[in-house]
């Protein structure tokens, strides 16, 4: 496995960019387009499967459902269909599928007025050696010397 | 300290000296070489997710016969001692269940107040199949791998998962191992409710006596044995049915390769979705596998795996799987389905608003277990009482047992040691299993998922059931010859969705990519 890859923005969006800056983009696309949403569209700080996104905001209709928000997403990072591939809304909740954007957004812009979206696949299971070495050499230690592991 | 795993106790109360590997030196030495590269550093560093030997996996090393010196002996027993801290279970600790408030295990719910239902509690517990890792294994192909100590967690959680639906699939409703062993490391005590502060937390010290499972003289041992001496009736041919389907079942998680959901299988499986012997896998990854060896296999009949897709079940895609053609009808007509549901409970940490959606989940009958874990450490989740999860944990490696011989001992594919941790360590992936006998099942289950789901703080449901089939939706199959580790993005790929951007606006609208 590769070490983390570093992505070109390091930073989130959020922090790139001051909230006046931020309402003052949102205000300024919606006024020319009041039927699409604005979405901001990060990688998940720890993610290491999932390929970065070339682009970060989105302007997305606002009858989409999440099924085909979710498509499009997959597409464009040319992910098989096994591929586990979730949207988190503000980084912590599963939007449910069969909503629309129009809905998702309603609930859950943020005081700028993008709509904030992490991406993640699943994390992977095995054992992380590293985090009980000291216990694993005492353990050793004193097992050698005829004492009981526990 | 909940990671603390059924010690070798049991076995060694029971007699079993040599089950377990650190009664042998020999044994024990050599299992080592198995697990560990040679030289200090067995992590590799920082490197994650692959734990993977330098030398790719174990080398057979000639030992000489003979007894073995003094030298040798330290070196086994320093072996055997790393192999019991590396993977959690030095610390032996007493798991505690609170009499006053029930616990759930796969949809059903014991009272442990009253001594009969923790006599069924026990007897639920322990029929579980319990899958570990496993050593001395035949290689698995293409690999130098004997053993899956270190990284087959996940597939061991998986395995447990499909077990249980098969047990469901293949036994009584009310079936339980008529040899299940007394309960080991556990204790029953009334505590009073908990304190916000302390939910989830360290098990409350106990007061109360404390039963060793090497002193089967407490009340509630006594009274256990009692209630088991009732239940032993004639042996009637339905039970020397269900002791064979048992059986069976269990050679099928057998670790040779002929097994059809053995690892060996699993992991040629996996191959397909870029997964190796030596990997880590997710709870996503290892649905998909299970999917495939159960349509591959001809031992297991009327039965099918279902993998939701982006947390939505096509109902319509489940009946289209399941009815069975005329040509092949022999039976009723529907194959039995087992749903999984890869999901994503939160970013870093399990958010919190799920908790008690996870909670009615598993008080469903039709519920099968969570294949999950705590970080980087897989368990099999199969019921839970009140802020906390009872799990089955792979993490303990045993000898192989040879699933090819008659009379093959069982024992070992089941435990005693009922473990529990707080939902607030359950890691976010995780893949929710259910089962369904027959058509009407899944009518009830989708009904019953539904509500479950839908009672929550949380305002989305963590996934839905929707009519029809997954292309009604406009979901294509991404047929991409791409491998998933692929890291390069395609910026050219926009499907081409109804109206799409307009190029005038394009150079007006700053960065904004328009779908």
């Amino acid at each position: 496995m590769p070490p983390f890859e570093k992505p070109q923005n390091s930073l989130p969006f959020k922090q790139r960019k001051s909230l006046a800056t931020r309402k003052q983009e949102v205000a300024g696309i919606r006024t020319k387009f009041p039927t699409k949403i604005p979405v901001i569209i990060e990688r998940y700080q720890r993610e290491k499967y999932l390929p970065p996104l070339d682009k970060t905001k989105f302007l997305v209709p606002q009858e989409l459902s999440m099924t085909q928000f979710v498509t499009i997403i997959r597409n464009r990072m040319s992910l098989m269909q096994s591929q586990a591939f979730y949207l988190l809304i503000d980084n912590s909740g599963l939007a449910s599928m069969s909503l629309t954007m129009a809905e998702v957004y309603k609930d859950h812009k943020d005081d700028d007025g993008f709509l904030y979206m992490t991406y993640a696949s699943q994390e992977m299971f095995g054992h992380c050696v590293e985090m009980q070495k000291l216990y694993v050499i005492a353990g050793c230690v004193a097992s050698a010397f005829g004492r009981p592991v526990d | 300290m909940n990671s603390v795993s059924p010690s070798g106790v049991q076995y060694v109360g029971r007699g079993g000296v040599g089950v377990v590997a650190q009664d042998d030196p020999l044994q024990g030495e050599e299992s080592q070489r198995a697990l560990q590269p040679p030289g200090g550093d067995p992590g590799g560093g920082s490197s994650f997710g692959n734990q993977q030997p330098p030398d790719g996996g174990r080398l057979k090393e000639t030992t000489t016969a003979g007894e073995p010196d003094e030298v040798d002996k330290l070196k086994a027993k320093l072996m055997s001692a790393w192999n019991n801290v590396k993977y959690g279970w030095a610390v032996k600790s007493k798991t505690t269940f609170n009499k006053t408030s029930p616990v759930i295990v796969m949809g059903n719910s014991y009272p442990l107040s009253c001594e009969d239902e923790v006599e069924l509690f026990r007897q639920a517990f322990v029929s579980r199949l319990w899958l570990t890792y496993r050593r001395e294994f035949p290689q698995l192909e293409g690999s130098m791998w004997t053993t899956d100590c270190g990284w087959g967690c996940m597939l061991r959680s998986g395995q447990m998962l499909l077990a249980q639906g098969l047990l469901m699939h293949l036994l009584p409703q009310d079936w339980s191992w008529p040899e299940a062993q007394e309960l080991a490391d556990v204790d029953f005590e009334a505590l009073r409710p908990r304190s916000p502060s302390r939910a989830g937390g360290v098990p409350i010290p106990s007061f109360g006596y404390s039963s060793s499972p090497r002193i089967p003289t407490t009340p509630q041992r006594a009274s256990a044995s009692a209630g088991r001496g009732q239940r032993n009736r004639p042996e009637s041919c339905k039970d020397r049915q269900s002791d064979l389907i048992h059986r069976r079942l269990v050679a099928w998680f057998g670790d040779v390769p002929l097994a059809p959901f053995g690892v060996h299988k699993l992991v040629e499986l996996g191959r397909s979705s870029g997964k190796k012997a030596g990997d880590w896998y997710g709870p996503s990854v290892v649905a998909h596998i299970l999917q495939r060896a159960v349509s591959q296999t001809s031992e297991v009949q009327n039965i099918a795996v279902y993998v939701a897709q982006d947390c939505t079940v096509y109902k319509g895609d489940v009946v289209h799987l399941c009815s069975v053609s005329g040509l092949e009808a022999s039976g009723p007509g529907w194959k039995s389905v087992i749903i999984l549901v890869p999901v994503r409970l939160g970013g870093e940490a399990l958010n919190t608003a799920y908790i008690k959606c996870v909670k009615n989940i598993l008080d469903l009958k039709c519920c099968i277990g969570i294949m999950g874990g705590k970080p980087k450490h897989s368990l099999f989740f199969i019921g839970c009482q009140d802020e906390q999860l009872l799990y089955l944990d792979p993490h303990y490696c045993q000898a192989v047992v040879d699933v090819t011989q008659d009379n093959f001992p069982l024992e070992s594919f089941h435990c005693s040691s009922p473990r529990k941790m707080p939902f607030s360590r359950m890691d976010p992936s995780c893949t929710i299993g259910f089962y369904a006998k027959t058509k009407e099942d899944f009518e009830f289950l989708c009904r019953d998922v539904s509500k479950a789901l839908s009672s929550t703080i949380e305002k989305y449901p963590i996934f839905t059931f929707v009519e029809g089939k997954s292309q009604d939706y406009g979901l294509v199959g991404h047929s991409s010859a791409h491998l998933q580790s692929d890291p390069s993005p395609s910026p050219t790929q926009i499907l081409p969705l109804g109206r799409l951007s307009n190029s005038n606006d394009r150079s007006s609208s700053d960065e904004f990519v328009f779908l």
